[in-house]
């Protein structure tokens, strides 16, 4: 059996958004910036997807820029809005943002402008204390994930756009793990910059957008064609708009159906793995957390090890682990939240989606336990 | 996933030599900074200096794993000497080689091997000082017990020492030196004669 609990790598793409791409990849192949009606048509289908990820934002259709996926629309928000003010070049985002924020905002430092990295608590969420002391009147952006991709951790956005505006910074969040799973309305959470991908809604990989609320006026990141109000060159990824669209609909059809069943799947997991494997903890259990992912430490048991059994289980599931990816340190996440490497490396994330079945959660807490009593059974932490 | 050897995947699968040993005649303890990988090593050695029994507990990966299981493999049986040769390049060729970025796993196997042989050395030259101490100072019990025989020290073990007696009250002199070797090393060191 297959048992896919992997979604904040990537999700399966829905059928019903692969049929909607379909025809822009087989027949529909015209470009829709061509003066005829055979490519220029498909402009309607692009403005039809903007209207649905609109929708999912609660956006205006002409906020949305459609990019190639979360980490253009990262690099775009960070790299354009520091360079509109030379007043205001700095940033400040937090130790425990995506790969794609992190590296962007190393590169605004690295151009001589301030950049704070905002510290977090020991159960993953933002410190307050920490995020206000490093804004400055240079500050021009704040940049801080709606939630966390490893924890599950939702920041409080509404606190922290309130903050940033009052101290005349705009605010950037990073929605690529919360779009689709909790609800956002970027009107009610003071939000001027929300990055989002279509992979992880069950949309295709290679699409995303950025939401740039009207009156921001931000210089192109990409530059070439006038595509997108000349906001984002390049010939329009049709078929992958169109996918991100269907996507959005989906999701924000589902929302709070699939918050609730998704919630219950991961709550009958976590409170399995608690019974079945004495010493695990789930990470940031007390915190608001996203309806789909848990992040467990099994003490003593190094989780590479254990994915590799469950690998050859069928079991997909990710780790905070080095010698998983052959990386040199542990998790960035759960260290900047106090957890040391020993604990970090036995860190395993199990990510839901609409597609998880009871049976899958049944499979995994069938044949975790033991893979974890075996692996107890000859590590020398495992009783400390 | 990595690309693990089927060879690796055995011997992760099925560790060989896990676990600990009760009363080991040597230990030791390695971590690897690198990856946080942790493994602790547990051999007893015959009366020839060779590992009869070995049993490693390790927290790492599959990688850690499967090579600490390998170096069991390869260590049983050879004496301390062969033991302490063992290379890393050796325990992952056993394997059937290894993904490049794991090879650091593999060294935790062979630096705790290296150290268990070390602790092996230090706890008999213990127990050797001692003995020999009592032998140049011939206390006043031993003297007794041996009267004009005389002692030869053939082998000595951190726990066990084997001598040759020549003359003297063969039970006396074993009483003697394991009272003197238990109050001098705060251990139980067992007196072999050869008459």
């Amino acid at each position: 059996m297959k048992v896919y609990l992997d979604n904040n790598a990537t999700t399966r793409i829905a059928p019903e958004v692969l049929d909607s791409m379909l025809p822009f990849l087989t027949e529909k192949f015209g470009n829709p910036s061509s003066f005829h009606s055979f490519g220029s048509d498909l402009m309607e289908e692009i403005e039809a997807a903007r209207e649905k990820v609109a929708a999912l934002l609660g956006a205006h259709a002409g906020e949305i820029v459609f990019t190639s996926g979360g980490t253009e629309s990262d690099n775009m928000a960070l790299t354009c809005s520091t360079s509109i003010n030379p007043l205001k070049p700095g940033l400040v985002t937090s130790t425990i943002e995506h790969p794609a924020v992190l590296e962007t905002a190393e590169c605004i430092r690295s151009r001589g402008h301030p950049v704070g990295f905002s510290e977090v608590n020991h159960d993953g969420t933002l410190n307050m204390d920490s995020f206000k002391s490093l804004i400055t009147e240079q500050t021009g952006l704040v940049s801080i994930m709606m939630a966390n991709n490893e924890t599950g951790v939702i920041m409080p956005v509404e606190e922290v756009s309130r903050i940033a505006h009052e101290r005349g910074a705009l605010f950037h969040t990073d929605a690529v793990q919360a779009a689709g799973k909790i609800p956002i309305d970027v009107r009610a959470a003071g939000i001027d910059m929300l990055s989002i991908s279509a992979h992880k809604l069950h949309g295709p990989k290679g699409a995303g957008a950025l939401f740039i609320r009207e009156g921001i006026d931000i210089p192109p990141f990409m530059l070439g064609g006038h595509q997108e109000n000349g906001m984002r060159a390049g010939t329009y990824n049709t078929a992958g708009i169109v996918g991100l669209g269907a996507a959005a609909s989906l999701a924000a059809g589902h929302l709070l159906e699939e918050k609730g069943r998704t919630g219950l799947l991961l709550g009958r997991l976590e409170a399995g793995i608690l019974e079945k494997c004495p010493g695990a903890i789930i990470v940031s259990a007390g915190a608001p957390r996203l309806p789909n992912t848990a992040t467990v430490l099994f003490k003593g048991v190094e989780s590479e090890a254990v994915m590799t059994l469950l690998d050859i289980e069928g079991i997909c599931v990710s780790s905070g682990s080095a010698c998983s990816t052959g990386e040199e340190t542990s998790s960035y996440v759960l260290t900047a939240m106090g957890i040391g490497t020993e604990d970090a490396n036995t860190a395993l994330r199990f990510s839901l989606s609409r597609y998880t079945t009871g049976r899958e959660i049944d499979c995994v807490l069938e044949v975790l336990p033991p893979i974890i009593d075996k692996l107890r059974k000859i590590s020398p932490y495992a009783n400390r | 996933m990595w690309k693990y050897s089927k060879k690796l995947m055995d011997h992760f699968m099925n560790p060989r030599n896990s676990g600990q040993l009760l009363n080991p005649d040597c230990h030791s303890e390695v971590g690897s900074v690198q990856c946080g990988d942790a493994m602790t090593l547990d051999i007893k050695v015959d009366d020839e200096d060779r590992i009869a029994e070995i049993r490693f507990m390790t927290f790492g990966c599959a990688g850690a794993i499967a090579a600490s299981s390998a170096m069991t493999e390869i260590a049983k049986g050879k004496t301390l000497e062969e033991a302490r040769a063992i290379s890393n390049d050796q325990i992952v060729a056993f394997l059937g080689g290894m993904p490049e970025e794991k090879y650091h796993c593999s060294v935790m196997g062979q630096e705790a091997l290296e150290l268990a042989v070390a602790d092996f050395w230090h706890r008999r030259d213990n127990t050797a000082e001692h003995l020999n101490s009592i032998l140049r100072e011939i206390p006043a019990n031993l003297a007794a017990a041996l009267s004009e025989g005389s002692i030869d020290i053939e082998h000595i073990h951190p726990v066990r020492v084997l001598i040759r007696l020549t003359g003297g009250d063969k039970e006396a002199v074993v009483a003697v030196l394991e009272k003197e070797l238990q109050n001098r090393t705060g251990k139980k060191v067992e007196v072999m004669v050869i008459l």
